[in-house]
């Protein structure tokens, strides 16, 4: 008992760290787990790999070189076509955040800062050879550089800021050339006709399936949860591409047959949500768990964490390998819903097609706090809805775990005020 | 020879340390607190003079502290606990080394106290508000594991898998919590490691608003809680150092401080 032994031991920075995330991820995972009525079974791959990953640190990619991406902006075809492997390393965990912390402006956004904090620790299950971070949103743009003094190779990719004219287009289409070469250049390899095209076509096929799920969504009986969805698509930021692709094969032939055997994920009542605003980033589904249990369910978002990333696929006109550059290029820039553009009509029609489409009783806008470019695109997506006749609730929320109090009482009201509509209506 | 009584009366139970005249511990006996304050510390002390063969009127000099301090009127003095903490933690670890920073658990208060190179308080931080997080907080738990809370420690260590975090300090919410946990048949193990890491969670950011100085010392009942400990040191990132008989450190500070006054008093 007594603690005053030359030899006694405690947990090292790393190690600490790694309990911290630990216990962050399986808190979720079990929610997800328990929480819900009928669960479904091939999700447990997915809940699986998490545990792994963050319990477990476990590496999934150790024969291969890892290309870390700080933003969905940064093309995944041209890295797969390069046999690297894209790492995209928006982080969700208050751990990190609170690292970060240390480093960053207090009112900074959490995601970045756990981004910075979790480069600051260099406790990585499978560390980046190499980052490549796209110049949207001011505060990852500023901190390529503080990643970079911390010893990472970190390279920019210069992304602009309006989608509208042809300039900014042929400047895009300059950047995504340039960071071809570069990455070529880092793993002696070139890009070519045949490799570059099985990449498009990979990722395509993986955008196919999503398009699937998204599919089983638009039913009046939902199979599947929008909490469940979130945790399929950020797989997808880490994950053997492979794996992923049979483990959402999987999945689909269960959600088959739950619709035939007519199962909800959720109630008859349950309102139903498209989710929009700052990404839902494992561990931190503070808001979209809220909503669902409190008898919501989430059918369709618009986030960069999930739909954005799936949503739109490259169209190429010739298989020739400028114009595949070229059809990257603008699905990279033209179908890009992000705020961090001048003006963003496109966003707001975005959101009302997935209402309409996916039959949404209710939009729920979450924004970080200190995530500046939702924090201001709020504004006119509230003004949008309205003139649509779309409710809509919006929140601030930041990473860490006690605000659920507040937040909570917010969205249930919200929903219940969605459940009274609905019977109304009848 | 002349005795020294240091009466800690807290929230949850009644310490009393005997002292003689160069400060060592001749003896000690604890109790639980009760209704009755007042009436349970004098039977304490009357029992202890008995079990130490001490005749009533060589114990010269009394003095109380704690919670319940005031309500103990034969107390020849009666100082705050934080001041007799210090007191009675720097005496403990005289052979350990310099105590810079104690951090306390009792039954339903927690606090982090820093102290300088004299060991002068310089600056303490309390829990607000409730409970959350003290002996009381461990006391539910256990009983909800149904297990003793002297066995704590020992599920602790046992503990194979991630610990489950607890995210509610506050015992009324906590227990449903557990309730949760426990009906998804989640190891008691992995439960018992969670809550002591949430309390351990709660207890830095209180010692590191006084400020983190190694020469770590832990007291109060949930310090023989080993588990605890180590949940506290691997959040802290510091060793700490917890005495022989960690739940009568202030009652032994009150004593020290009754013979510094005695002696002051008497001009000796």
């Amino acid at each position: 008992m007594n603690q005053n032994k030359e030899n006694h031991t405690f947990e090292t920075p790393a190690e600490k760290q790694n309990r911290h995330k630990a216990m962050e991820a399986i808190k979720l995972l079990n929610t997800l787990r328990e929480d819900f009525k009928s669960p479904i079974q091939s999700m447990e791959y997915f809940y699986k790999l998490f545990e792994e990953v963050h319990c477990h640190q476990k590496s999934l990619h150790d024969d291969k070189t890892k290309i870390g991406t700080m933003c969905i902006q940064i093309p995944s075809e041209i890295i797969y076509a390069l046999d690297g492997v894209p790492i995209r390393l928006c982080n969700g965990f208050y751990t990190d955040d609170e690292i970060g912390s240390d480093l960053m402006p207090q009112k900074a956004c959490p995601l970045v800062k756990a981004t910075v904090g979790h480069f600051a620790s260099g406790n990585f299950s499978d560390k980046p050879d190499i980052v490549f971070s796209p110049t949207t949103c001011d505060q990852k743009t500023k901190v390529g550089a503080t990643i970079e003094s911390f010893g990472y190779k970190i390279f920019d990719v210069d992304f602009p800021r309006t989608k509208e004219s042809e300039a900014s287009r042929e400047y895009w289409r300059r950047s995504v050339k340039q960071f071809a070469v570069e990455l070529s250049k880092f793993q002696g390899k070139k890009l070519n006709r045949s490799n570059l095209e099985s990449a498009i076509k990979k990722i395509g096929y993986a955008q196919s399936l999503y398009h699937k799920l998204s599919n089983f969504r638009k039913l009046e009986s939902v199979p599947i949860l929008g909490i469940d969805v979130f945790l399929v698509t950020n797989a997808f930021f880490f994950d053997k591409i492979d794996n992923w692709i049979d483990a959402m094969e999987n999945l689909l032939k269960e959600l088959d047959l739950r619709v035939k055997e007519k199962i909800n994920a959720a109630n008859k009542i349950s309102p139903r949500i498209v989710y929009t605003g700052s990404p839902p980033i494992f561990p931190n589904y503070k808001i979209p768990q809220l909503i669902e249990e409190s008898d919501a369910i989430i059918v369709a978002d618009e986030t960069c964490s999930s739909n954005r990333m799936f949503n739109d696929m490259v169209a190429v006109d010739e298989w020739n390998l400028y114009d595949m550059l070229d059809s990257i290029a603008d699905k990279y820039l033209k179908a890009c819903t992000c705020p961090v553009f001048t003006k963003n009509n496109d966003r707001i029609r975005r959101i009302i097609n997935l209402v309409k489409q996916y039959k949404a009783d209710g939009v729920v806008y979450q924004a970080f706090a200190g995530c500046t470019v939702y924090e201001l695109e709020q504004r006119s997506v509230l003004e949008a809805m309205e003139k649509e006749g779309i409710p809509i609730l919006y929140l601030e929320s930041d990473y860490s775990p006690s605000q659920g109090g507040q937040l909570s009482t917010r969205v249930e009201a919200f929903i219940e005020s969605l459940k009274t509509r609905r019977r109304n209506k009848k | 020879m002349r005795y020294f009584a240091g009466i800690d009366i807290g929230s949850t139970s009644i310490k009393i340390t005997i002292i003689d005249e160069n400060k060592n511990i001749i003896g000690f006996k604890t109790s639980a607190s009760g209704s009755m304050f007042y009436k349970y510390a004098q039977e304490t002390l009357d029992a202890l003079l008995q079990e130490l063969s001490i005749d009533k009127n060589n114990l010269v000099y009394i003095v109380a502290t704690g919670y319940g301090r005031k309500l103990y009127k034969e107390a020849d003095e009666n100082i705050s606990e934080i001041t007799a903490n210090a007191l009675g933690a720097r005496a403990a670890a005289k052979e350990y080394g310099e105590i810079k920073t104690i951090i306390n658990i009792g039954g339903q208060d927690s606090k982090a106290i820093s102290l300088d190179n004299e060991g002068n308080v310089v600056n303490f931080a309390m829990n607000d508000r409730c409970a959350a997080g003290t002996g009381k907080f461990l006391d539910v738990v256990a009983l909800k594991l149904e297990i003793g809370v002297d066995e704590l420690g020992e599920y602790h260590f046992k503990s194979t898998g991630t610990p489950l975090s607890v995210s509610s300090t506050c015992a009324v919410f906590a227990e449903s919590e557990i309730i949760g946990l426990l009906g998804n048949n989640h190891s008691v193990e992995d439960i018992v490691c969670g809550v002591h890491y949430s309390i351990a969670k709660r207890i830095v950011k209180l010692v590191k608003r006084v400020g983190v100085k190694e020469g770590i010392y832990f007291d109060g009942g949930p310090a023989m809680n080993g588990g605890l400990v180590s949940a506290i040191e691997n959040e802290l990132g510091h060793a700490i150092f917890i005495p022989q008989y960690p739940q009568i450190t202030t009652s032994y500070g009150a004593a020290i401080m009754g013979v510094d006054s005695y002696k002051y008093e008497q001009n000796l």
